[in-house]
């Protein structure tokens, strides 16, 4: 598969990130081939504006590093700083 | 046991949940909404969980807190949804046979939930104001970073952003967490290293604490590898660090110096000793090894490239012998000479990963801390070593002359099947024309040991000089049924 063909992406979203996207679930094409890619993309066109260092990503449910090359289909989450207890 | 919940949590039924007759004492921590947070009043919390996520990731923290402290039994449960001031936000049970590991369970537990678990909480102020907490601009400068952590090593010369990359790829595992231990543990664990791994099948004791300074009187009882780490991660929340609260054993050790960068040999006896420095050898990692005797101590750093081995050192020689003329194991120590050794032992470990200049691995240090001297002695290959010495100048007369340790054609046809293992030199490829013979290579004395002790094995190698002298060597370390063929037999 050419890498910088468009594809479909599963996005989710929590938190600070749910309410700058605007909702809790996208399905974005993309050309972007990385999430840290992708992540810049996504501050660009909606507006987020958590730094790409504070976040972790996880991609069909596994965490995994930002250069990491997505897939057609991949359900990604972008993490913010976790504050449970 | 782990939950979500988005009701009030019912703490007595999550008590009696824990209830087992082993055990001898629950601690219990409950986190509450407080109507403050960095000096606003706050009027309620809105928590949100990436569900799926949470419950997996909950139910792992558990899974391993329960392995690290045995007989524990963990139970937590988080809130999600609104809470107002004074509502219960997580609520965690640990019980355990004893109030140490008690204490530390439930302590690990929380300090794991906070870093890992996926759950948001949003501040809501009288003002109507609201924030995501840990996601504002000052939370993202006051992080624990790194770079900062790091920055008085980074700035000499010798480390610098390479120096701290190299330390943040590489993989250490630390065997024994003893006196020496401790200390080169405490000195890893806030390099910036990619992995460290402590091992120790031991549990701590009281008269372990003299100089074994990572553990405190409480968590006597407490398996070492696990209390440590917990210590370890409680200094330094950056670093990575794994317990692995079992023994190194020869089933085991190839796994964990698997991949390694180096490996700290922190044992306190000969049978450890051999089997690390022979695994080390096998997967070519570097072993910084160490041992005391009270006041005095020695390190050494074995390196592919560095003059000989612990054989050429030990020649023949078994580990029990050897132990039984020492009193490391539970002899008198004074504490200071550990520390010092630990943390030599620690820092020759990192100028191995940064590639220092200047570094010396040729020579072992005797350090005598009664005078306060080091005297650096030149290590030379003893060229005659059945382990890393070379064929044609082997000797195979080092020990009292075995004569049923070499076989004739006749002996080996009578003994029938058998494992046989063709010793490999350098630069020779797996030989033809030796049917059901596993190949070795030639140093790999762990490989032989492990053949040796599934049964009688034979040793066979093209000049008969090595094969006679491993042979000799195995039998001296206790294993009984280890023969070398006759030379040219084939």
């Amino acid at each position: 598969m050419n890498p910088t063909a468009p594809r479909l992406l599963q996005l989710q979203f929590f938190a600070a990130l749910r309410e700058q996207a605007g909702c809790s679930t996208l399905a974005v094409e993309t050309a972007a081939r990385t999430p840290a890619e992708l992540y810049r993309e996504l501050q660009a066109c909606r507006g987020l504006t958590l730094p790409a260092e504070l976040l972790r990503v996880a991609v069909n449910a596994r965490y995994v590093a930002m250069d990491t090359p997505l897939q057609a289909g991949d359900h990604v989450v972008f993490i913010p700083p976790v504050a449970g207890g | 046991m782990f939950e979500l919940a988005d009701q009030p949590i019912d703490s007595a039924a999550w008590r009696t949940r824990l209830a087992h007759g082993a055990a001898g004492a629950l601690v219990v921590f409950e986190g509450w909404v407080r109507n403050h947070h960095l000096g606003r009043p706050v009027t309620e919390l809105e928590y949100e969980a990436f569900d799926a996520h949470a419950r997996l990731e909950g139910e792992a923290i558990i899974a391993e807190v329960e392995q690290d402290y045995p007989g524990c039994r963990v139970c937590c449960v988080h809130r999600t949804g609104r809470l107002r001031v004074g509502e219960l936000s997580v609520w965690i049970g640990a019980a355990a046979p004893h109030r140490a590991a008690a204490f530390l369970a439930c302590r690990q537990v929380i300090e794991e939930l906070k870093r890992r678990l996926p759950v948001w909480k949003k501040e809501h102020h009288p003002d109507g104001a609201t924030e995501w907490v840990n996601c504002t601009a000052e939370a993202a400068t006051s992080r624990l970073s790194p770079e900062t952590y790091h920055a008085r090593q980074i700035a000499l010369p010798e480390v610098g952003a390479a120096g701290q990359a190299a330390l943040a790829a590489a993989s250490l595992l630390v065997v024994g967490v003893g006196g020496l231990g401790c200390p080169a543990a405490l000195y890893l664990a806030t390099a910036g290293l990619g992995r460290l791994t402590l091992a120790d099948g031991g549990l701590v004791e009281l008269s372990n604490l003299h100089r074994q300074i990572l553990f405190t009187a409480d968590e006597v009882g407490v398996a070492k590898a696990t209390a440590a780490a917990a210590r370890l991660k409680a200094h330094n929340p950056l670093a990575r660090i794994e317990a692995f609260a079992t023994r190194v054993t020869p089933l085991n050790v190839r796994t964990l110096v698997a991949g390694r960068t180096a490996v700290l040999d922190c044992t306190d006896n000969f049978t450890a000793r051999f089997l690390l420095h022979d695994a080390c050898r096998a997967a070519g990692v570097p072993l910084v090894s160490a041992a005391v005797h009270r006041f005095e101590g020695e390190l050494t750093v074995y390196a592919p490239g560095t003059p000989g081995c612990l054989h050429c050192q030990w020649p023949a020689h078994r580990p029990a012998e050897l132990d039984a003329t020492g009193d490391c194991a539970s002899g008198p120590v004074f504490a200071p000479t550990v520390g010092v050794l630990g943390v030599m032992q620690a820092a020759e470990a990192l100028k191995l990963i940064l590639r220092t200049p200047g570094a010396d691995f040729r020579h072992t240090r005797l350090l005598n801390l009664l005078d306060a001297s080091v005297l650096a002695v030149e290590r030379t290959a003893n060229p005659s070593c059945p382990v890393c010495g070379q064929p044609a100048i082997i000797r195979s007369d080092r020990t009292p002359s075995r004569p049923d340790v070499i076989l004739t054609e006749e002996a080996f046809v009578a003994l029938g099947p058998v494992r046989t293992a063709w010793l490999l030199e350098a630069g020779e490829t797996a030989r033809a024309g030796f049917p059901g013979a596993e190949c070795v290579l030639a140093g790999d004395v762990l490989r032989l040991r492990e053949l040796a002790a599934a049964g009688p094995l034979v040793l066979a190698c093209r000049s008969g000089v090595r094969s006679a002298a491993l042979a000799r060597l195995l039998r001296a370390e206790g294993m009984g049924a280890v023969f070398a063929r006759a030379v040219g037999a084939t």
